[in-house]
């Protein structure tokens, strides 16, 4: 077996219980905004919003698992993960890595899409997108505490525009639409249900935040909280899409940029509607280059601490050849992923991580007390 | 500090005119002056000094009157009596002695003088220094319409006496520490005993104590050094020229340096909500401050931003112009010769030359070139159909929008052009990928331990109170919680339980409790 050097934690690189709570609220929904909508619109119509709260109950539930796991201790669950794990997680970290990896398609895909309908009347060429990579590098390049930190940020980013965006769309949405309810079939729900998974495996997404978390007393409130509220705006978000869109929704692609174009004001003072809409794009630029930042995050603490900006160079590079030439498979990419690969998300995305939380439970804190 | 000057003997002779020989050849400048005289009894003297740098009045009536009146025992050899006889004549405030050349030369070329007696071995300092100095006046780059209209000037001493007549607490401290190898400026480190962070002081002297270059001309060559980024775009070290706005960072547990021959004062930590800030803030009702300070926000982001958007709009993204406009302006960019990006380049660089050209210029000319810059150039320009007046008004508003907040205006200026060149290029979603690059590196960044965007990131909802909001004086009882103050309290509880009462009160219809 191959000897990897021993792990460390990124010094004074800390995160604290109240910015993984705003990650989870504020930063996390955005992805849901963008083709999500439609996909459950297609499976379930009116019904969307059953399939997306099955998915926020049981993604909760996972979370919640972790927290449990993350409140034993005021270590941090990744130290106690190593502790336990030993030499074995360094290949753990590595398959979480390739992950990670898996995880970013989605997102990458659907934002090429967005930038290229969101951000120009004429079409550009795809080389406008590869700057994406240059500052998805930068942030890859930065540790945790700077996640953190725009964790923070993104309480002004994400709430003021989404608020406002929301507001504006009410004026077109028409409640009645999402009646009566259970119109569909449960298989739909199931579909929508299977189908929309790897846009709700957010437990994961915390799970390396969490990971470093030097527990304090009320943080796991804080962030189920903090996970709680994302849910509200997202369910809230699908309501009014469904309220504004009705029938036609199914077709409506990346709507969170066009839902408030109805609002009657912006005829008159112009599409500032999209300077809200360019606000929120910087939470989604920093969401995509999440699980980027995961990755290369976990390779680094593999290589002792060592090579970070390699890292993140090269993962950010080998997203910028995947997307060059997958993007034009977006339909048949996202087909093998909603169709055939879910069940990836499930076993990596909440059934390991319960399961590697086996070993950290047993660790309580008075036998933390006797080993120290 | 590191001396130039190698002395050949390095203690003083009990032969003045050796001594005079050996200053000669250690200073050899022609405006190093020696103004000899004799004792009643025939000793010979000498005052060594710098020329233009001394009152000589104070040094015939303090020291060449009453010495010339004198009897020595001229005895010479290692007898004290001469030399207590000398310092007691010399009714100097400030007359203290030195044995060797090491300690004589600075204190010479810092504008003190030297009194050399034959016969005696000591050298005699009088601080009889008297330097050029401008009268304290309001600065120009930060005026006030309420409060104090003091600034600092170019004299270190002059400052310092300005901060101590604001501060009358023992608790401040100044260490002075010299600077430049050839300049030897003071340079006095500022900060309020009991309140500051210790470490961030030490840091500050440490990093002071190891700045290894010849000349110190301004503050600002300590703020480089001082700075933990060297090249950022973004300043990590705060500056004013206003006593009271230095004197209240203090007090809220920052350091603050000055630098002898600049009248721009250091402070650090630097938080960029302080460029948002004016002292006229807190001289007016805190609803006024909110609304100003919200205006100068808004304006900075108008500044920045509408230059990239307008030209973004004009060429991806035409649906952020209303319908109405945009026919407007397209009727006038129909004919033009340049590209919406070019056209917005030359007149943003034309305003930018017309800047610089204002601030060097003679003030006599300065009015027939605004009108050669406003008329002939604009006017002409967009009649020749060679710019448009679409562009001309976003660059002016652009223009005076980065002023409301004039600290942040180099750094804005750049911050415009950058965001001009990504919008011309790859439209708004360049605007959004550099705004991101920026929010991404300004939350990396710490100005000594103090992240640069606090309080906003990390998020401390206390320390929000004195941002963009300005909250009263009641409740902002409490230091910043960045700035890790040992003393947290600002105001204390009795005296906001009084204001609370008085407010009660007031709004019971002035009753007063029994």
């Amino acid at each position: 077996m191959l000897k990897f050097p021993a792990l460390i934690a990124p010094e004074n690189d800390g995160i604290l219980g109240r910015q993984i709570a705003f990650f989870a609220a504020f930063i996390l929904p955005i992805y849901k905004l963008l083709e999500l909508p439609s996909i459950l619109a297609r499976f379930t119509g009116g019904d969307l919003l059953l399939p997306a709260l099955l998915q926020y109950l049981f993604q909760t539930g996972v979370l919640l698992a972790l927290l449990f796991a993350a409140s034993r201790s005021e270590t941090p669950l990744f130290e106690r993960l190593e502790k336990k794990l030993g030499k074995w997680t360094a290949p753990v970290y590595l398959f979480y890595v390739l992950y990670f990896l898996f995880a970013a398609v989605l997102p990458l895909l659907d934002l090429d899409k967005f930038v290229y309908a969101a951000f120009y009347d004429t079409s550009p060429t795809f080389f406008s997108f590869i700057f994406f990579f240059l500052i998805s590098a930068y942030v890859c390049a930065r540790g945790i505490k700077t996640l953190g930190r725009i964790a923070d940020l993104s309480l002004f980013l994400f709430l003021v525009p989404f608020v406002s965006l929301l507001v504006m769309s009410l004026v077109e949405a028409d409640a009645s639409n999402l009646l009566p309810i259970f119109q569909h079939r449960f298989e739909h729900t199931v579909s929508a249900f299977t189908y929309t998974t790897p846009h709700f495996s957010d437990a994961i997404l915390l799970l390396p935040l969490i990971g470093n978390l030097r527990y304090q007393k009320g943080d796991c409130k804080k962030i189920a909280l903090g996970y709680g509220l994302g849910g509200v705006f997202t369910i809230l978000f699908l309501g009014v899409f469904y309220g504004v869109y009705s029938t036609i929704a199914a077709r409506e692609h990346y709507a969170f940029a066009k839902i408030a174009q109805y609002f009657p004001a912006l005829t008159v003072i112009g599409r500032i509607d999209l300077l809200l809409v360019y606000l929120l794009c910087i939470v989604l630029f920093i969401y995509t280059a999440t699980p980027l930042h995961f990755a290369t995050d976990l390779t680094t603490r593999v290589c002792g601490g060592k090579r970070r900006v390699w890292f993140s160079a090269a993962f950010n590079l080998g997203a910028l050849l995947f997307t060059l030439f997958c993007n034009q498979h977006y339909n048949a990419i996202y087909t093998l992923f909603g169709e055939y690969l879910f069940p990836v998300f499930w076993v990596f995305a909440d059934l390991l991580p319960l399961a590697l939380l086996l070993f950290t439970l047993k660790t309580t804190k008075k036998k933390e007390r006797e080993y120290a | 500090m590191a001396k130039t000057h190698t002395c050949i003997v390095n203690t003083l002779s009990f032969n003045l005119q050796k001594n005079l020989q050996t200053l000669k050849k250690l200073l050899p400048s022609e405006d190093i002056l020696t103004y000899e005289f004799e004792t009643e009894d025939k000793v010979s003297c000498a005052l060594v000094y710098a020329d233009g740098m001394v009152n000589k009045e104070l040094l015939g009536e303090l020291i060449a009157k009453p010495l010339s009146t004198l009897i020595l025992k001229n005895e010479g050899g290692r007898d004290k009596t001469n030399e207590q006889k000398i310092q007691t004549t010399a009714r100097f405030p400030e007359l203290k002695t030195a044995e060797t050349f090491e300690d004589i030369l600075p204190e010479i070329l810092d504008g003190n003088t030297l009194l050399l007696v034959d016969k005696i071995a000591t050298g005699f300092i009088a601080g009889a220094k008297l330097l050029p100095v401008r009268a304290v006046i309001e600065p120009p780059t930060d005026i006030a319409v309420k409060g104090p209209r003091e600034g600092f000037i170019e004299d270190v001493k002059t400052n310092m006496a300005l901060v101590r007549k604001r501060l009358k607490t023992p608790d401040l401290r100044f260490q002075t520490i010299k600077v430049g190898r050839r300049s030897d400026t003071a340079v006095a480190i500022c900060w309020l005993q009991g309140t500051s962070s210790d470490k961030v002081k030490e840091e500050i002297v440490q990093k002071i104590q190891a700045i290894d270059i010849d000349n110190i001309p301004d503050s600002s060559y300590i703020a480089a050094f001082l700075a933990p980024r060297t090249h950022s775009v973004f300043r990590s070290v705060g500056t004013t020229e206003k006593p009271d706005i230095f004197t209240a960072k203090i007090s809220e547990g920052r350091v603050g340096v000055l630098v002898d021959g600049s009248p721009i004062a250091l402070t650090v930590p630097f938080l960029l909500t302080e460029d948002f800030q004016s002292s006229e803030d807190y001289f007016i009702s805190p609803f006024m401050a909110t609304i100003f300070r919200a205006m100068r926000f808004i304006a900075l982001f108008v500044s920045i931003f509408l230059p990239a958007f307008y030209v973004s709009a004009q060429l991806f993204k035409m649906q952020l112009l209303p319908l109405g406009l945009m026919l407007t302006i397209a009727s006038g960019v129909r004919e033009l010769p340049l590209s919406p990006s070019m056209e917005m380049f030359v007149v943003l660089l034309l305003l930018e030359i017309l800047k610089e050209a204002s601030i060097r210029m003679p003030k006599y000319v300065g009015m027939s070139l605004s009108v050669v810059g406003a008329l002939v150039l604009g006017e002409t320009a967009v009649s020749a159909g060679f710019l448009s007046t679409p562009a001309i008004i976003v660059v002016a508003l652009s223009g005076i929008c980065l002023y409301t907040v004039p600290d942040f205006v180099e750094t804005g200026s750049i911050l415009r052009w950058v965001y001009l060149i990504v919008a011309g290029s790859l439209g708004p979603f360049g605007i959004v990928l550099l705004s991101t690059f920026l929010l991404v590196y300004l939350v990396s960044c710490d100005s000594y331990g103090t992240p640069l965007l606090a309080p906003f990131s990390p998020l401390i909802r206390g320390d929000l109170r004195d941002t963009i909001a300005k909250y009263g004086m009641e409740s902002l009882s409490k230091r910043p919680v960045i700035l890790r103050s040992k003393n947290k309290t600002r105001l204390s509880t009795a005296q906001k339980n009084t204001q609370e009462t008085t407010q009660k009160n007031t709004q019971n219809g002035g009753e007063t409790d029994a």
